[in-house]
């Protein structure tokens, strides 16, 4: 018996795989990592990392918001659903992390020492909320939400859209997450010893930790007889959303997975599927010690050893509040094309984990896949995606 | 939406207790231009016990969340699957500079990683899930005006798609030194120390303030505080019985307020209690929520009224069915929602 | 020299102390009562894993100490003595 679904009637992305589907997808296929040093701005903490490149756009200038309208444009080419933005009820609901703190350091470095300092960057940030910032700026009529769940912000970010239209407080939902690299998080995540000082083996044996990264990923979820009516076939749709808290740490995992179990089983259990018929899991895969080794268990636990998954950071670094976003719309995208990109990064099976990731690109051949994001706070979110 | 539990933490005190005292007593004169949470309301056990890191704005939300959710009576085994979402307008910004602190004094790679894991706008909610011990779904949103509004809308999405029976929705923020100058800088802050709603000027005056609401919303038949709903069909023929003004001078000209006279004859005011806070419209939320459930109108604590709006200016038992809470934001988009019996 | 170093252990001993407290924010604890064997983390003290990298940086601005290895950190940080004597250690190199 099928659950509920909505249509996924556009999908836009923008990260160092790639500024649109097309450069993703030729980016998965050669397995290119995009990694290189810190160019955005001046730190003394030399790691790899993953930035958007041939965007024009600094944080002077809005870079969060700006990586979520590219991404925004490219998913409403897609749906063509500006036509209907008097007509629909379109809400909009987004996640981030950077955007929605006050954090510029040349204004607060300005502060400290003379007393006072230029409103320009606090000005940004007050027209910077990404909800409301888009929102408006399209004048659309449904809800509009910024959500900060930390790591899986994207995800709970479209989980949020769902919710919405499940209550038919709109007809149509641009969701998804955007993150620019900034200073904060670079230096907040260092501190926790978490940053590796290579290129981030997810999964791997000999993972040291996490790469920054920055981008935005937006899906377009519908009500299908809207989609239909509007003339447009979809043949992607979201089918469930889990979201489960540890109630363990501020910062680490609950060991047991127990949160991230729960998250991924009411997903399911929303789609009204079994975990065999799920073809590939996204995988939150940080590439810290923590993170992969508990959600590979949970993998393991609940799809058994032969699951197929991937964590694409590899290819994207970690990209915070855009992340559950960008790996939104990387499920969709392979669904559609029927193949996986090897899990970047990975080499060596870790026997606590007990599973390894794709190494290879890779045919998918069901209906169904799930992606998954854990959070700081202890966050577990999962959203079951689905093809015709 | 049904309210079951309430909590609050603000200049006044924690707790009903504390608001129901503050309406009875009216205006009190800020303390530094604003209304801030007293430090000794931080020393619960709770809060000594289990948040020795935290921040204010950890302990303000878990202190008011936990008096929601003990006023609610929830049982143990619904605890379990208990959703929370909180809305914040500006997040942990003074731990955020304190992060910035460590950078400049110490380099980037010498700060915190205490100070940056609660510089994230979700730790307080990871706070109160890990003292609450609930597994359900927790969500922290950011919205600045439209916070607490948009809180509501996806509370009432999780009940209608039942994603949850109960959840415990609020607000928190908080004051800092940074945003004294901000705030200095952007607004005109109040000389006399007193938030006038009824003024409706095109350049209103704050007195800043800080605090969390809790509701523990609940789908049961009955409501032991009031509901919560987004239209009350008043085209057909439903009266509002008193309008609630959140106008507190923080989003820019108030000139748009005056519209509500058209439609409204009853007005009052809570604002100059608690402080100008962008999430305020909770606080506003839970008087409108004590009056209902009291049957009783609290006096508007500052009634300074040149446009001679009828405003209640008295403390007095009425029969309350519908009351409208309003907030306009900075381009004169009014957010509205009914607290009803 | 045995007496110089014990003096120098001694010294880093009480500035430890007062460092976890202030910075642990651990409260009902003075500095003097933490005693020297006192097991850090799980229970004594009972610290977490964010105060383990707490104290990490906490080593690094204080005493100019890095912790290379944070696979030794069970052993690095087990009480007050132990983690006196890696800095010690390492501030000699």
């Amino acid at each position: 018996m099928q659950g509920f679904r909505f249509a996924i009637s556009g999908f836009g992305i923008i990260s160092a795989c790639g500024n649109n589907i097309s450069e993703t997808i030729s980016n998965f296929s050669s397995k290119k990592r995009n990694c290189g040093k810190l160019t955005l701005f001046n730190s003394n903490i030399e790691c790899p990392v993953f930035e958007v490149k041939n965007f024009n756009s600094s944080s002077k200038n809005m870079r969060s918001l700006n990586l979520a309208f590219e991404a925004i444009k490219q998913a409403l080419a897609e749906s063509r659903l500006l036509e209907y933005k008097d007509s629909l009820r379109i809400g909009v609901s987004l996640g981030t992390t950077v955007a929605s703190q006050l954090n510029d350091i040349d204004f607060y470095r300005n502060y400290k020492l003379k007393g006072e300092a230029p409103l320009d960057s606090v000005n940004r940030y007050l027209k910077g909320n990404l909800a409301d910032a888009i929102s408006r700026h399209f004048g659309f009529k449904g809800p509009r939400c910024t959500i900060v769940n930390a790591c899986s912000s994207g995800t709970d970010a479209i989980g949020v859209g769902l919710s919405w239209l499940k209550a038919d407080f709109c007809d149509a939902v641009i969701c998804g997450g955007a993150d620019e690299l900034n200073l904060v998080p670079l230096a907040g995540f260092n501190s926790l010893g978490v940053v590796s000082n290579e290129l981030c083996k997810p999964f791997d044996k000999n993972r040291k930790g996490l790469n920054l990264g920055e981008g935005a990923g937006i899906i377009i979820i519908e009500k299908e007889e809207i989609c239909k009516k509007r003339g447009f076939s979809p043949d992607l749709f979201l089918n469930g959303y889990g979201l489960a808290c540890d109630a363990y740490h501020l910062t680490a995992p609950r060991p047991d997975g127990s949160g991230l179990k729960k998250a991924i089983e009411k997903a399911l259990t929303e789609a009204k599927i079994k975990p065999s018929e799920v073809s590939f899991v996204n995988a939150h895969g940080t590439a810290t010690r923590d993170n992969d080794k508990t959600e590979g268990n949970v993998l393991k636990e609940i799809f058994g050893k032969d699951i197929k998954f991937l964590s694409t950071k590899g290819f994207t670094g970690h990209t915070l509040g855009a992340a559950g976003g960008i790996e939104a719309v990387f499920t969709a995208l392979n669904l559609k094309l029927g193949w996986i990109p090897a899990s970047a990064g990975f080499d060596e099976f870790d026997e606590e984990i007990g599973i390894a990731p794709v190494t290879d690109k890779t045919e998918i051949k069901g209906k169904y896949a799930i992606s998954t994001s854990l959070a700081f706070g202890g966050n577990n979110s999962a959203l079951v995606i689905s093809r015709i | 939406m049904n309210i079951n539990g309430v909590g609050i933490v603000f200049n006044r005190g924690r707790g009903i207790k504390s608001l129901e005292n503050a309406l009875a007593e009216g205006w009190k004169k800020p303390e530094n231009d604003c209304y801030k949470i007293p430090e000794e309301i931080f020393s619960d056990p709770v809060i000594m016990r289990n948040m020795r890191r935290a921040d204010n704005l950890s302990k303000m939300t878990v202190l008011a969340a936990l008096d929601a959710l003990n006023d609610g009576g929830l049982l143990e085994e619904d605890k379990e699957s208990l959703g929370i979402i909180l809305a914040t307008a500006f997040g942990p910004h003074p731990t955020t500079f304190k992060f910035l602190d460590d950078i400049i004094e110490y380099g980037d790679k010498n700060a915190s990683p205490t100070t940056f894991s609660h510089s994230v706008h979700n730790a307080a909610i990871s706070y109160a899930s890990i003292i609450i011990q609930n597994r359900g779904p927790t969500l922290t949103i950011t919205h600045f005006v439209e916070s607490f509004y948009q809180a509501l809308i996806l509370a009432e999405s999780w009940l209608i798609e039942e994603r949850c029976k109960n959840i415990l929705v609020g607000v928190a923020d908080e004051y800092g030194e940074v945003m004294r100058y901000i705030c200095n800088k952007k607004l005109n802050i109040a000389r006399d120390g007193k938030i006038k709603p009824f003024l409706f000027s095109k350049t209103p005056e704050v007195v800043p303030g800080e605090g969390s609401v809790f509701f523990l919303i609940s789908k049961t038949e009955k409501a032991k505080y009031a509901s919560i709903k987004f239209s009350c069909e008043i085209d057909k023929g439903n009266e509002v019985d008193l309008c609630v003004l959140d106008s507190d001078g923080m989003t820019g000209s108030e000139e748009y307020y005056l519209k509500l006279t058209k439609n409204y004859n009853y007005f009052a005011s809570y604002t100059p209690l608690f402080g100008s806070i962008l999430t305020g419209s909770a606080f506003s939320c839970l008087v409108s929520v004590l009056m209902i459930k009291n049957q009783k109108i609290y006096a508007s604590p500052v009634t300074y009224n040149p446009y001679k709006i009828n405003l209640c200016d008295k403390t007095e038992t009425r029969k309350l069915n519908i009351i409208s809470c309003v907030k306009y934001d900075c381009s004169g988009e009014k957010i509205e929602f009914f607290v009803t019996k | 020299m045995p007496e110089v170093n014990e003096k120098k252990l001694s010294e880093i001993k009480a500035k430890l102390k007062e460092l976890l407290v202030s910075h642990l924010n651990l409260q009902h604890i003075k500095p003097e009562d933490i005693k020297d064997d006192e097991i850090l983390f799980g229970q004594g003290l009972g610290l977490d894993s964010l105060d383990a990298v707490e104290i990490v940086v906490l080593l690094q601005r204080h005493f100019g100490v890095k912790v290379k290895d944070m696979n030794e950190g069970a052993k690095i940080f087990y009480s007050i003595d132990t983690l006196a004597r890696y800095i010690l250690e390492n501030s000699q190199e």
